[in-house]
C-alpha cells in the first residue's frame, strides 16, 4: 500500500470515525427517547398515582395531566417542582450573593463557549475559502489563517470546558434543589449532551492534529468535511443547551405543578427555543468575529515590522468582515425572538421592552449603534488603504449623518429619564416630539437605515480602488443608486406608516422593511460584484497602511459585543423576575429581586474586563506556540501577496 | 460674490439659533407642525447639515476656509443649541445628553474619516501643544492655569448639597399580572376579549370595531356612516356613546375632553394624566391591559411602578365591568387607535 492510499484510508477513517462520534449520542439515547426519555425524577411517586390506566388492566393506574404549553394531555412522569425556602437546606450559601457567584460562572462559560463555536465555523468558511482560490499564495494564506484561528480556540476549549466544571459545580452547590429538578426533568438531553461533548472533543483534536497531514488533494476535502461535522456537532450542543435555558423562560413539557408528562421533545422545543437558537448561532458568530479583529488589532498595534502590520491588517479585516456579515442579521433574529416572547407571555413582553428592563433595552440600543458606527468607521478608514479611494471621501459626512438619525432614533427612550420639574415642563410623560420615536415602528426605520447605510458603505469599499469597466456601467451604477433612494424612502414611509394602522399590522410591517434592506445587502452587493468583473484598477491595496483609529475601532468592535452580549444574557435571564422556571418553580432565595441597572451594569462590565483579560492569557500562550513553530509551517508575507478575494 | 453668498446663507441659521437661544425669538414662533413633529426635526437638522455645506464650499470657492477644528466644533454647539432651544416642549437633559454625546461621535467620525482631515483637525491642538508661536505659548500657559480651575470648579459644584428633586426612573407600563380578578370574575390578560367589541351578528370582531373608529389625522372626523351619537345606532356603535357618556362622567375632568390628558384638573397632578391620543400609550397596549390598569388604578400599580406616581382610582369600586369595557371601546374609538392584538 503507497503513503498516498494510506493516508486516504487513515483520513476516511478519521471522518468514519468523527460521524460515528456525531452518532454515538443519538444512537445512545434512542431508546431513552422511544419512552419519553424515561421516568426522571424516579419515576411517578405513589402518592400521585390516582387514576386507572386503563380498562382491562387496574393494578396499573396513572395519572394524566394537561402540558402547560402543548394542552396535551400526558402521564405524570416526575415529581411536582420543588417548593423552596430561604433556608439553607434549598439555597446553601457562602457570605456573598450566590447569584452574582451563578452569573460570573454562567457568564465566563457563555463567552468562552461561543468562541469556541463560532471559531471552528470561521476556520470552515475560510479554510474552504483557501480550497476554492485559484492563486497558490493567497490559499496558502487562508489555510494559514484557518489553522492560527483553531489553535486559539483550542487553548479556549480547555478553558470552556474547566468553565463549564465551575459552572456545574456552582450550579450542585449554591443551587441543588433547582439544579436537581432541572436535571430530573432534562436526564436524557444532559446526557447526550455530555456525549456530545466527548464527540466534539475527539472532532476537535482530530481536525487540528490532521491539519499538516491533510494538506492537499482529496485528503484536503475530508479534512474539510471534518469541520462540517465538527461544526455540526458544536451547533448541536449548543441547541441542546439553549433548551435548558428555554425551558426557564417558557415551559412545556410539564403540568401546573411542574410534573413532567413524558414528553422531552415538548421540553426541549419550548416556545422559544427556535429563535433562541438562531439568535445565538448569529450572536456567536458576530462576537467571535469581534474577539478574533480584537485579536489581529493587538497584534497590529504592537507590531514591529511592516510585514507583520500588513498581515494582522488583512486578518483583521476578514475577521470583522466574517463578524460583521453575521452582525447584519442579527437585530432581525433578535427581532423574532422579542416577537415570539410577547406572543407567549404579553406581561414578560411588556417588562422587557416597556417596563422594568426597558431601559437596559435603550442601552442594547445604543450598543447595537456603536456597533454598527465602529464598523463603517473601520471600512472608512480601510479606504486609506486603497489609493484611489480619495474620491469617495468627500461623502462620508453624509453618510454620517444618516446613520447618526437613525442612531438617535434608535436609541431615544420611550420612558424618558427626567425630574419632576422636566416632567412638568415637558407636560406629560410622553414627549410630543420624541416620544414619537420610542415606539417601535420609528426604531424599526432607524435600524434599517443603519443597516442600509452600512451596506452602501461596504460597496463603496470594494469600489476603493477600482472603477467598473463593463459596458453597462453607467445603467448600473443608475440602477443602484435609484434602488438604494427608493430603499430609503420605502424605509422611511414604512416607518411613518406605521403610526396609523393598527399594532397587530404595524408589526407585520417589519418584514418588507427588513426585506428592502436584505434586497440592497444581496442583490446590490452581487449587483456590484459583476459590476467590478474585470474592473480598471486605479491603484493598489497596501495592507498594513491604515490607521491605529481603525485598530481601536476593531477593539471597541469587539468589546461593544462582549459587553452587549453579557447585558442581553442578563435581560434574557432576569425576565423570569422571582421564577426559575417560570411560572413553575419560585425563586425563593434572598436574592431573588431585580438588581438596579447601576449594579448590572457594574456587573457587566466587571465579566467584560475578566473575560478579556483571560482572553489575552489565551492570546499570549498562542503567541508562545507560534514562536515554537516552524519556519515553513509561517505564512508567506502577506503584504507581498495580492488582494485577498474577500470583499474584493 | 460666493463668499457673500456662502456667509448670507450659514449667517442666517446661526443668527436663528442665537435669536432662539437668547429668547428673543419664542420656540413656538416657529410652529412644530402637530402630525408632522417627529419628521420635521430630522428635516430641519438634515437642512442645517446641508446649509453649512453648501457654506463651506462656497466659502472654499472664494478662497475663505474654515478650519476643519472650527467646523467640527462649531457644528456640536450648534445641534446642542437646537436642542436646547429649539424644540419644545423641553428635552428632558439626559436625553439632551444622549444626543449631544452621539452628535460629538459623529463629528469624530467626519473630522478623522481620512488622515488628511484628521491632521487638519488636530493641527490647533497640536499648535498650541508645541508651542511655536508666543501666541501659542500664551495660549498654552493659559489652558494650564484654566484647565485645573475648572476641573475644581466641577468638582467644588458636585460636592455642594443638591436641592433638587432627584431624577425619576419611572415605568410607564409595568408589567400587568397574567391575570386579574374583578368584581369577582378573573380575566386573564392574554386571552380575555372586551365583549362590546362587536360586529351586528353580535360576536367578537376586531376589523368590524376598526374600520368605524374616528379617521386618525389632524381634526379626528367620524366616518359618515359611523356616528355613535345617532339614536338610531346599534351595537358597537352603541356602546361607543354609552361608553363616552361613562367617560364624560367620570375621566374628563383628568383625561381632557379631547383625551389628551389635559383635563381640568390634569395640572395639579405631576406627572400630568395619561395623553391617550399619543402614539405610545393605549395604542401600544392590549384592552385588557387598559382593563386592568383602570380597574385597579394607581393603587394597583405592581413593585415594578415604583413610585406609584399616579394618583388614578381604582374604578372597580365606582363602575361595573361592562361599564370598564365600554369607556375603553370609547377610548380607542375617539384616538382613531386599534388595541394591540396578536395574531
Amino acid at each position: 500500500m503507497g503513503s498516498l492510499t494510506r493516508k486516504k484510508t487513515l483520513a476516511v477513517m478519521a471522518l468514519s470515525a468523527m460521524i460515528g462520534l456525531l452518532l454515538l449520542p443519538i444512537v445512545v439515547s434512542v431508546p431513552a427517547l422511544a419512552s419519553g426519555g424515561g421516568a426522571p425524577a424516579g419515576g411517578p411517586p405513589p402518592d400521585v398515582v390516582k387514576k386507572e390506566g386503563g380498562e382491562g388492566d387496574k393494578d396499573k393506574k396513572v395519572e394524566k395531566a394537561r402540558d402547560v404549553y402543548y394542552k396535551t394531555e400526558g402521564i405524570v412522569s416526575g415529581l411536582p417542582a420543588p417548593k423552596t425556602g430561604d433556608n439553607a437546606k434549598d439555597y446553601p450559601r457562602y457570605n456573598f450573593e450566590s447569584r452574582v457567584l451563578l452569573w460570573f460562572a454562567n457568564q465566563q462559560h457563555l463567552y468562552y463557549g461561543s468562541f469556541v463555536l463560532a471559531v471552528p465555523i470561521f476556520c470552515m468558511v475560510i479554510e474552504f475559502m483557501g480550497v476554492m482560490t485559484k492563486d497558490k499564495a493567497m490559499a496558502k494564506k487562508y489555510d494559514q489563517l484557518a489553522y492560527d484561528f483553531i489553535k486559539i480556540s483550542l487553548t479556549a476549549y480547555s478553558l470552556t470546558a474547566i468553565l463549564g466544571g465551575i459552572l456545574i459545580f456552582t450550579f450542585l452547590t449554591l443551587y441543588p434543589a433547582f439544579f436537581g429538578y432541572l436535571s430530573s426533568i432534562f436526564r436524557p438531553v444532559m446526557h447526550i449532551y455530555a456525549l456530545m461533548f466527548v464527540a466534539e472533543s475527539g472532532t476537535l483534536y482530530i481536525y487540528y492534529y490532521g491539519w499538516d497531514k491533510m494538506k492537499e488533494g482529496f485528503l484536503k476535502w475530508i479534512h474539510l468535511s471534518m469541520s462540517v461535522i465538527l461544526n455540526v456537532i458544536g451547533t448541536v450542543l449548543m441547541f441542546l443547551a439553549n433548551s435548558w435555558i428555554g425551558f426557564m423562560m417558557s415551559p412545556a413539557g410539564v403540568d401546573e405543578q411542574g410534573r413532567f408528562l413524558g414528553n422531552i421533545w415538548h421540553v426541549i422545543h419550548t416556545a422559544l427555543w427556535n429563535p433562541l437558537n438562531v439568535h445565538r448561532i448569529l450572536g456567536n458568530m458576530a462576537f467571535g468575529g469581534g474577539v478574533v479583529a480584537a485579536y489581529a488589532a493587538y497584534r497590529f498595534l504592537s507590531s514591529k515590522t511592516d510585514e507583520e502590520r500588513a498581515h494582522y491588517d488583512w486578518m483583521g479585516y476578514i475577521a470583522m468582515s466574517l463578524g460583521v456579515a453575521f452582525l447584519i442579521p442579527l437585530p432581525f433574529a433578535g427581532y423574532w425572538l422579542m416577537r415570539e416572547v410577547y406572543a407567549y407571555r404579553q406581561q414578560m413582553g411588556i417588562t422587557l421592552m416597556g417596563g422594568l428592563l426597558a431601559w437596559l433595552f435603550i442601552i442594547q440600543a445604543t450598543m447595537i449603534g456603536i456597533l454598527f458606527l465602529s464598523t463603517n468607521y473601520y471600512l472608512w478608514q480601510a479606504l486609506g488603504r486603497m489609493r484611489g479611494a480619495e474620491r469617495f471621501q468627500r461623502w462620508i459626512k453624509y453618510f454620517v449623518f444618516l446613520l447618526v438619525c437613525g442612531f438617535l432614533v434608535f436609541i431615544t427612550p420611550h420612558t424618558m429619564v427626567m425630574t419632576p420639574a422636566e416632567l412638568k415642563a415637558m407636560g406629560g410623560q410622553q414627549h410630543p416630539v420624541l416620544g414619537n420615536y420610542g415606539v417601535m415602528s420609528a426604531k424599526n426605520g432607524g435600524i434599517n437605515v443603519i443597516i442600509t447605510t452600512t451596506v452602501l458603505t461596504f460597496i463603496w469599499y470594494q469600489r476603493g480602488n477600482r472603477v467598473p469597466s463593463v459596458s453597462w456601467s453607467k445603467f448600473g451604477n443608475i440602477f443602484m443608486g435609484v434602488f438604494f433612494f427608493f430603499a430609503y424612502v420605502n424605509i422611511i414611509w414604512l416607518a411613518i406608516y406605521g403610526y396609523f394602522i393598527p399594532a397587530n399590522v404595524r408589526v407585520g410591517l417589519s418584514v418588507p422593511q427588513v426585506a428592502t434592506t436584505l434586497s440592497c445587502l444581496f442583490f446590490m452587493t452581487a449587483l456590484n460584484l459583476s459590476m467590478l468583473k474585470g474592473a480598471k484598477q486605479i491603484g493598489p491595496i497596501e495592507w498594513g497602511k491604515i490607521s491605529v483609529r481603525s485598530q481601536y475601532a476593531l477593539i471597541m468592535l469587539a468589546t461593544a459585543f462582549t459587553w452587549m452580549m453579557g447585558l442581553m444574557g442578563y435581560i434574557r435571564s432576569s425576565v423570569r423576575l422571582f421564577w426559575h422556571v417560570n411560572e413553575i418553580m419560585r425563586d425563593n432565595s434572598p436574592w431573588a429581586y431585580t438588581h438596579t441597572v447601576g449594579f448590572a451594569a457594574n456587573m457587566i462590565s466587571f465579566n467584560v474586563l475578566f473575560f478579556w483579560i483571560s482572553i489575552m492569557f489565551v492570546f499570549w500562550l498562542g503567541t508562545l506556540a507560534a514562536k515554537k513553530a516552524p519556519v515553513e509551517a509561517k505564512a508567506p508575507v502577506p503584504g507581498q501577496a495580492p488582494q485577498p478575494a474577500v470583499g474584493h | 460674490m460666493k463668499v457673500l453668498i456662502g456667509s448670507v446663507l450659514g449667517g442666517l441659521v446661526v443668527v436663528l439659533i442665537a435669536l432662539l437661544a437668547f429668547g428673543v425669538l419664542p420656540a413656538t414662533s416657529l410652529k412644530l407642525v402637530e402630525g408632522y413633529m417627529p419628521m420635521q426635526m430630522l428635516f430641519e437638522l438634515g437642512a442645517s447639515v446641508a446649509i453649512f455645506a453648501v457654506m463651506s464650499y462656497l466659502l472654499g470657492q472664494g478662497g475663505v476656509q474654515l478650519s476643519r477644528f472650527w467646523q467640527g466644533i462649531l457644528f456640536w454647539a450648534y445641534v446642542l443649541l437646537y436642542l436646547k432651544f429649539r424644540v419644545y416642549p423641553p428635552i428632558p437633559f439626559s436625553v439632551r445628553a444622549m444626543y449631544g454625546t452621539v452628535t460629538l461621535i459623529a463629528v469624530f467620525m467626519w473630522v478623522s474619516s481620512n488622515e488628511e482631515d484628521w491632521k487638519k483637525f488636530k493641527q490647533p491642538i497640536m499648535n498650541v501643544l508645541d508651542a511655536n508661536t508666543g501666541f501659542h505659548k500664551a495660549l498654552r500657559t493659559v489652558y494650564l492655569i484654566a484647565l485645573p480651575i475648572l476641573l475644581w470648579g466641577f468638582s467644588y459644584s458636585s460636592f455642594l448639597p443638591n436641592l433638587d428633586e432627584p431624577v425619576e426612573l419611572r415605568t410607564v407600563h409595568p408589567a400587568p399580572p397574567a391575570s386579574t380578578k374583578v368584581h369577582g370574575k378573573t380575566f386573564v390578560l392574554q386571552t380575555s376579549q372586551n365583549p362590546y367589541r362587536v360586529n351586528p351578528e353580535g360576536k367578537y370582531d376586531q376589523e368590524y370595531t376598526n374600520a368605524r373608529i374616528v379617521e386618525q389625522a389632524m381634526g379626528r372626523l367620524m366616518k359618515p356612516d359611523a356616528n355613535p351619537w345617532d339614536e338610531k345606532a346599534e351595537g358597537y356603535l352603541k356602546y361607543v356613546r354609552e361608553g363616552g357618556e361613562i367617560f364624560f362622567q367620570n375621566c374628563h375632568f383628568c383625561h381632557g375632553d379631547n383625551l389628551n390628558g389635559r383635563g381640568l384638573h390634569a395640572f395639579a397632578f405631576n406627572p400630568i394624566p395619561a395623553n391617550f391620543t399619543d402614539p405610545g400609550t393605549i395604542a401600544q397596549l392590549q384592552e385588557t391591559f387598559i382593563f386592568w390598569r383602570v380597574s385597579k388604578g394607581g393603587i394597583g400599580l405592581p413593585n415594578e411602578g415604583f413610585p406609584w406616581a399616579s394618583v388614578m382610582p381604582p374604578w372597580e369600586q365606582h363602575l361595573t365591568t361592562d361599564e370598564i369595557w365600554k369607556v375603553i371601546l370609547f377610548e380607542y374609538w375617539h384616538t382613531g387607535y386599534y388595541p394591540r392584538t396578536w395574531d
